[in-house]
């Protein structure tokens, strides 16, 4: 139950970043360019979760995940969930960049997660230490 | 027996009558749906607006949300040592007795915890009155699913009325004391706590 409530929390968490990211402008956690298919994405991801979980056991049972156990299980499968897409998202991105496609750039305006309006997790990361040992972009 | 029992008769003798009802209620009174749909607007809360300052606004309520979910779990915690009164399936008025018994083996399942208060009615209205301060459209929407988490709740015959009003009761009274008078008070922690999300690249 505890692995299926994480397997749970962890899909819907991606599903939620790919239609949350999209209104927040940040682009470094899109897997896709089109919008539409992005939204179609997520809800995908959501309901396709929720669906396997409610479907493969009778969940309105006396179970073990008890309140302080899904707290941490939510709060790991959602920060997980996050870096995955985020490295999922510079991945895919800078495949695309090397097909001669437009890829994300810019300057790092802020640190956090603003960064990821102009660039991906692993170039904001990049960037960072590059600044950090002195060397120019 | 607590006040307003017969309320609980009143509304679990509907269990059986329309199995789809009960079905849909099942679903909702169940322990992950809501909570995961709870923590899964907040968590689109977190990251969807456009704007730095304001998410950054939203982020605070949302922690402030977590911390009043925290604490009143506590205070629920606290309360349970009293152990006021049992389960409706549990009580000595065999009327009420059994038709909570059949309401909560066909709806839900039999939960062993104290009846009251609701855990369930405190942790979600914690929430929801920890974002509305915030942001009304979602607060109003937390408060919508927060009650149709409760309202199963008692059509599954697994709370008396009084033990669901009473966790309502101490999630936004809890919540409102951690978002207006706690939490501010705590600065600069909560920023310095962003700050730190910041960092991560979390916030």
């Amino acid at each position: 139950m505890a692995l299926d409530y994480f397997v749970l929390v962890f899909i819907a968490a991606i599903g939620v970043y790919q239609i949350a990211s999209i209104p927040a402008g940040l682009r470094g956690l899109w897997f896709f360019r089109q919008h539409k298919v992005q939204y179609f994405f997520g809800i995908l991801a959501i309901l396709g979760v929720f669906g396997w979980f409610y479907t493969s056991e009778e969940r309105n049972i006396q179970h073990t995940v008890e309140g302080a156990q899904q707290l941490w299980l939510f709060l790991g499968a959602i920060v997980f969930a996050y870096f995955i897409n985020a490295i999922l998202a510079s991945v895919i991105q800078a495949a695309v960049s090397k097909r001669g496609d437009s890829p994300i750039r810019g300057k790092q305006q802020d640190r956090g997660m603003e960064t990821l309006k102009t660039m991906t997790l692993l170039d904001g990361i990049l960037s960072s230490w590059r600044k950090k040992k002195g060397i120019e972009d | 027996m607590p006040p307003l029992s017969g309320w609980t008769l009143w509304i679990t003798g509907f269990v059986g009558k329309a199995p789809a009802l009960d079905h849909v209620m099942g679903f909702l009174a169940n322990d992950f749906f809501v909570p995961v749909a709870i923590a899964l607007i907040m968590l689109g809360l977190w990251i969807g607006h456009p704007d730095l300052t304001r998410r950054g606004q939203l982020q605070k309520a949302i922690m402030n949300a977590s911390v009043a979910i925290g604490i009143s779990t506590l205070v629920v915690r606290t309360l349970n040592v009293f152990d006021f009164w049992p389960r409706p399936f549990l009580v000595d008025d065999i009327v009420i007795r059994e038709s909570a018994t059949y309401a909560a083996q066909t709806v839900f399942y039999l939960p062993h915890d104290p009846s009251f208060p609701s855990n369930a009615a405190t942790i979600s209205f914690a929430a929801a009155t920890g974002i509305w301060f915030s942001h009304r459209t979602a607060g109003a929407v937390l408060y919508f699913i927060a009650f149709l988490w409760v309202f199963a709740r008692f059509y599954a015959g697994i709370h008396f009325a009084v033990d669901l009003a009473g966790g309502v009761m101490i999630g936004i009274v809890t919540s409102t004391m951690i978002s207006k008078v706690f939490m501010p008070r705590t600065e600069p922690v909560p920023t310095w706590a962003l700050k730190l999300g910041r960092f991560l690249y979390l916030a």
